[in-house]
This record gives structure tokens, C-alpha cells and sequence, in this order.
């Protein structure tokens, strides 16, 4: 849908702007008073005129085209009508970064990865790298993401089970398949909330630094972990998102981290996000907590 | 950080239903108690409370004037509530609790004087149902407020969306649309109405919220949906759809941009004993409206220039896992 530009979106991402001065091949020029009316049969002078103009055309055509490939990445980014790149789509990540944010060896109960932590490790004030251990050792019951819940934030994003971005040019609506989690990233110059409350989910007001997504995520509750080794933060979670197109199906997703209250210094994360491109690819709800309970509904007969 | 307790406007699932259910009863019917109802008087519009509407107008398909989208979709994105009482009883609305042993709410004057049924077709209001089908509904409003079953715990208290088609007549939600797509955002469940051709899921799953495939006339949202997993009830009075059901779905805007009317036929042929259509009204909500807890649950934006902006904040419920017979349930562990 949105993952095809026209073509207008393509010149104008060139930096050169498109219209009045480049006539179209084929179309005849206004007439002047050299027209062939003053003349009659043989070659004339506006045919003439006619293909020095088309060739000028197809020269600057040509031109632009071989300018436009030189940003051909850039070119292709799908835009919304105001200029800004459309990030709506699907989306969902590789890495192994939910298992683990540090670099891990295999286990019973993850794959390996390198950790998507830059300096590899999560910087833990003693106390917390205390805690942090605790929910290691538990992590088999105690991640909250085992009961179905809302995920956070950033963990949502690496998750790895697909969200579709709904994008309008004063918000973006992230629906996850997992658990029942929707989120609104405000693109309309609008601030926190003075008196919040605490969100699962946080509180996310966005600006544009030229083609990149800024994001400020405040106000959160302290029940989401970062993944399923218990990296946990506290309601000072404070994160950064900066969202941006490496190309028209690949999203570069890099967060900064900060919570005074568990890490000694913010952190930075960065994960790549790939577009479902499947044919008929779609969410399909995922309540898994509801599951518990799902034998008892919908009614059935009694037996005689 | 502060930490103001869980009772976020956008949840009155908790809020609301947690702790005090007769308190919650005597707020949500102040009217009607202190004004008992003698004439049809068309109730005001814009205030809080889930009673507003004894009647509403008809709005018939036809072509849409109103503003459209650059993608060419009649433009009625914002903030939706029905007006005609909540999920309590889905037959009489403001009718009270039905076969409840103890009422905590009771019908307030004569039925006439009271909204109709959401039943529109067949006339007498009633959802025809096959003979094993009605027996389970009254057993389950029999029981509901001691749930000695777990199948007598409505799912919403259990966080489980509210589903098709009760989520139109639970809290106010949210429409935005996007090209290809309309998007309900309900307080307990997220709806994607697909409007970009892709197929219905294979059937064998299924889906609290159905699987939704849309197209417009005019000015009307035709909605096929599919894949029900038949588990969400249509309110506190039980009644429900199977896995085998079918829902055509019908939302008629009118074309000044201030109200719509859901119509939906219900087909199934192991519940049922013959498609039935049901009628839900609804109203937009904008900033001239005063948010209240439950139709319209919106908070003014922070920000520099002088228009009202609304935000509307998290919809979630798994925090609040409690209530309703559930809460009896809790309550009868300790």
C-alpha cells in the first residue's frame, strides 16, 4: 500500500524540485508567432523548435534520473503526504535480543546472541544487579511477558512477534499482536501530560530530526521486564526511540535507556526491523492470557 | 513519579467494576432515581452516565456528502459512544439485571418508557434462540453474581476482549483510518477492519474479535466478519454466538458527522433459530463534549497553541484482572 512511492514522491526526494521547467515529451509548445499557420506544408520551424525541446526534456530527464539513483535508498522511502517517511506496515525483528539484551551462550531456554546492548552490558547499580540476578534465576515464572501481558517499552518493538504501525501525520498507532498492547506516538507537537499517571506503555511524544523518528517515552509503571532474562527498570524508566529507514522494508530501531533508580548511566540499544512482505500477512490476535480459560466459553449444551 | 492509583479514565474496567458494584449502580443510575420517569423525555446528550437515549433517530444508507479522506473514505475518525445504556441486559438496555435472585439494579418505569431492544428483527425484541441456547443464557444471569461455575465469570472480567458485538456498547472508543484500514480502538481490544482486499484467515482460527474484511457504500461501512471464537458473551445478560456464527455488519453515518447507527445480522445455524439483525446507536464525542468516565474518556493535551487537543491514554486491562464474578470468585478463596 504504502510501500510504493509514485513518482512525484521520488523526484522530490531527490532534492531537486519537480514541475513547471521540465516539459513533457510529446507535448507541443505554446505557439508563437512563428507558428505553422504561417506557413503551409514542408518542414517547418516550431518542429523544429518542437524536437530541440524534447530533447532538452529528455536530457534534464536523464539527469535527474542518474541524481535520483545516486540516493537511490533514500528515494524509495515511503512518505506520507506531509513529506514525512510512513513507517505503516508490519513489522517484527530477528535478533535474538528478547531472550537476552547482553551477549549469551545458548540455554535450555534461549537461543545464543551477541546482545544488542552497545558496551555489551547493562551498567547495574549493585543493588539492582542483585535483583537483576534474582529474576535470572526465577525467570522461568516470574517474566511478566509468561502471563500474556503488555510488554513495554522498548521490549515490544524486539519482541518477536509482528506490530503493524498505523501512521497519520499527527500520530502513529502501534498495534501489537502480543497481548492486547496499543500505542499512540504523538507527532502533533504535543508534550507530556503535567500530572501522569503511570502507563504500562509509557507516555510517547515524537519530533522529526529530518527523515528520523524522535521519540520520548516517560511515565511508566515498574511491571515489564526487558526481556526473559530479567533485565528490569523502575517507574523512572525513561527511553529514547530513534526510528529510521535504511531502506523502503527495513526500519533501524536504536533506543537510549536511562533509569537512575536501577543503572548507573542511560544505555543504548539498537535492533533492525524487517517489513512483512508475505503475501496476505496480517496480525492475528494473540490473548494468550485469556487461554487459561478458555475451555469454559462459549456455552454448550447440557448433557442429558 | 507518582503514583496515582490504577484508575485511569480509560479503564473504567477496573475502576468501575473492582471494588463496590452497588456504589457503581447507584452512580451510573442517579438519573433515573432521582428524576423516576413518568413521560419519554428525550435525556441530554454530553453528560456522563451510561442512560442517555429512550429513542434515536434513524439513519438510512445512502450517499455520503460529509468530508472524505485523500484516499476517498468518508472521514469519521474520532471519538464514538452508543447512547443507549451499557452491557448490563442487551434486550431491555435500561432494563435492569435479568433472573438475578438479588437485584442490585431493577427496571426504572414501564418498558415503553425505556430504550428499545437491541433486537430490532424479530419484533418482539428477543434473540430467537434454539431451546438448549435460551437455557444457558438464563443460567448463566441466574448465577452471574455468584459464579459457582467458572463459565458464570463474564470474560470481560477476565481481561478477555469484549468482542462482537458488545465492545459498541461498553466504554466509548476511538475510529481512525488509515488507507486499506479502519481501526477500532475499544478499552478492551484492538479491531483492524481490513478494506485492502487480502482473503479471511483459513477457518480454523479462531478470534475473540472475529476477522474483519470491510468495504464502503456511500455512507456506510459494510463489515463481513469471520473466525469468531464464540467466547465473548454480549453482555451481563449471557447471550452469545457460537464458533459457527456469522456476522454482517452495517455502520450508517449520518453525513453530518455526528452519529452512526450499527446494524448487524447474526447468522447461526447451532445457536439460532433464524438470523436476527440488532441495532446499536451511536454518537461522536469532540472537544465541545466534557469527557466524562465512561462514554467519552479523553484528557486535554499539553501543549503551546490554544485549540483543544485530546489524548487519549493507554487502553489496557491485564493489570486490573479482578471484578464482576470474578471478584467472587476471589473473594470466596479467602
Amino acid at each position: 500500500m504504502n510501500t510504493t512511492p509514485n513518482s512525484d514522491q521520488d523526484l522530490k526526494s531527490t532534492g531537486i524540485p519537480f514541475g513547471a521547467s521540465l516539459p513533457k515529451p510529446g507535448l507541443e509548445l505554446p505557439s508563437t508567432s512563428t507558428d505553422r499557420t504561417t506557413f503551409s506544408g514542408g518542414i517547418t520551424k516550431p518542429a523544429r523548435l518542437q524536437d530541440i525541446a524534447m530533447l532538452t526534456g529528455g536530457i534534464l530527464l536523464l539527469l535527474i534520473m542518474s541524481i535520483g539513483s545516486a540516493f537511490a535508498a533514500n528515494k524509495k522511502i515511503p512518505r506520507l503526504a506531509s513529506g514525512k517517511p510512513d513507517f505503516s506496515g508490519i513489522w517484527q525483528t530477528t535478533s535474538a535480543a528478547d531472550y537476552d539484551l547482553e551477549p549469551h551462550a545458548n540455554r535450555k531456554d534461549a537461543p545464543p546472541g551477541a546482545g544488542i546492548v552497545e558496551g555489551h552490558y547493562l551498567p547495574y547499580l549493585p543493588k539492582a544487579l542483585e535483583q537483576k540476578k534474582k529474576n535470572f534465576e526465577a525467570r522461568a515464572t516470574d517474566d511478566p511477558a509468561l502471563k500474556g501481558y503488555t510488554l513495554g517499552v522498548p521490549r515490544g518493538i524486539y519482541y518477536p512477534e509482528p506490530f503493524q504501525i498505523f501512521q497519520r501525520k499527527q500520530d502513529l498507532t502501534l498495534v501489537h499482536q502480543f497481548g492486547h498492547s496499543v500505542r499512540t506516538i504523538h507527532t502533533d507537537g504535543t508534550d507530556h501530560p503535567k500530572d501522569p499517571y503511570d502507563w504500562w506503555l509509557g507516555d510517547s511524544r515524537a519530533h522529526w530530526e529530518g527523515d528520523t523518528l524522535v521519540v520520548d517515552v516517560k511515565h511508566f509503571n515498574d511491571k515489564t521486564w526487558f526481556d526473559r532474562a530479567g533485565n528490569f527498570h523502575s517507574d523512572a524508566l525513561h527511553v529514547i526511540e530513534k526510528w529510521a529507514f535504511l531502506d523502503p522494508n527495513t526500519i533501524e530501531y536504536k533506543a537510549t535507556v536511562e533509569d537512575p533508580n536501577v543503572f548507573t548511566r542511560p544505555w543504548n540499544i539498537s535492533v533492525i526491523l524487517y517489513r512483512h512482505r508475505e503475501k496476505n500477512f496480517q496480525l492475528i490476535e494473540d490473548y494468550r492470557f485469556t487461554l487459561d480459560y478458555d475451555q469454559y466459553y462459549p456455552p454448550k449444551p447440557n448433557k442429558p | 513519579m507518582t503514583h496515582r492509583p490504577a484508575v485511569i479514565p480509560g479503564l473504567a474496567l477496573s475502576a468501575m467494576l473492582i471494588a463496590c458494584q452497588s456504589a457503581i449502580a447507584a452512580q451510573n443510575e442517579k438519573k433515573p432515581e432521582t428524576k423516576p420517569a413518568q413521560a419519554p423525555k428525550q435525556l441530554k446528550l454530553g453528560g456522563p452516565g451510561i442512560e442517555q437515549e429512550r429513542s434515536f433517530p434513524k439513519i438510512v444508507s445512502g450517499k455520503w456528502t460529509g468530508p472524505k479522506l485523500a484516499d476517498g473514505q468518508p472521514d469519521v475518525q474520532g471519538h464514538w459512544s452508543n447512547t443507549i445504556a451499557n452491557h448490563n441486559n442487551f434486550t431491555d438496555p435500561q432494563g435492569g439485571i435479568l433472573n438475578d435472585p438479588n437485584p442490585n439494579r431493577v427496571a426504572k418505569g414501564a418498558r415503553e418508557l425505556r430504550a428499545p431492544s437491541r433486537v430490532s428483527d424479530p419484533v418482539d425484541g428477543q434473540v430467537p434462540f434454539q431451546p438448549w441456547a435460551l437455557e444457558k443464557v438464563k443460567e448463566f444471569q441466574a448465577n452471574f453474581h455468584n459464579p459457582v461455575k467458572p463459565e458464570y465469570v463474564e470474560p470481560l472480567a477476565r481481561c478477555a476482549p469484549a468482542g462482537i458485538p458488545k465492545s459498541l456498547y461498553w466504554h466509548g472508543y476511538e475510529i481512525n483510518q488509515y488507507p486499506g484500514y479502519v481501526l477500532f480502538q475499544f478499552n478492551s481490544g484492538t479491531r483492524i477492519i481490513h478494506l485492502d482486499g487480502k482473503p479471511h484467515l483459513p477457518d480454523n482460527i479462531k478470534l475473540w474479535n472475529g476477522d474483519s474484511r470491510g468495504h464502503w457504500e456511500g455512507n456506510t461501512l459494510v463489515v463481513d466478519v469471520a473466525n469468531h471464537n464464540g467466547k465473548a458473551l454480549f453482555g451481563r445478560s449471557g447471550e452469545f454466538i457460537s464458533e459457527n456464527g456469522h456476522i454482517q455488519e452495517r455502520y450508517i453515518f449520518s453525513n453530518d458527522g455526528k452519529r452512526y447507527t450499527y446494524e448487524a445480522l447474526l447468522t447461526d445455524p447451532t445457536v439460532y433459530t433464524r438470523p436476527f439483525t440488532i441495532t446499536v446507536p451511536a454518537r461522536k464525542w469532540t472537544a465541545k463534549d466534557q469527557p466524562n468516565g465512561w462514554h467519552f474518556e479523553v484528557e486535554p493535551a499539553t501543549h503551546a497553541g490554544k485549540e483543544t487537543i485530546l489524548d487519549q491514554y493507554e487502553r489496557i486491562c491485564a493489570e486490573n484482572n479482578g471484578s464482576f464474578g470474578l471478584g467472587a470468585v476471589e473473594q470466596a478463596k479467602k
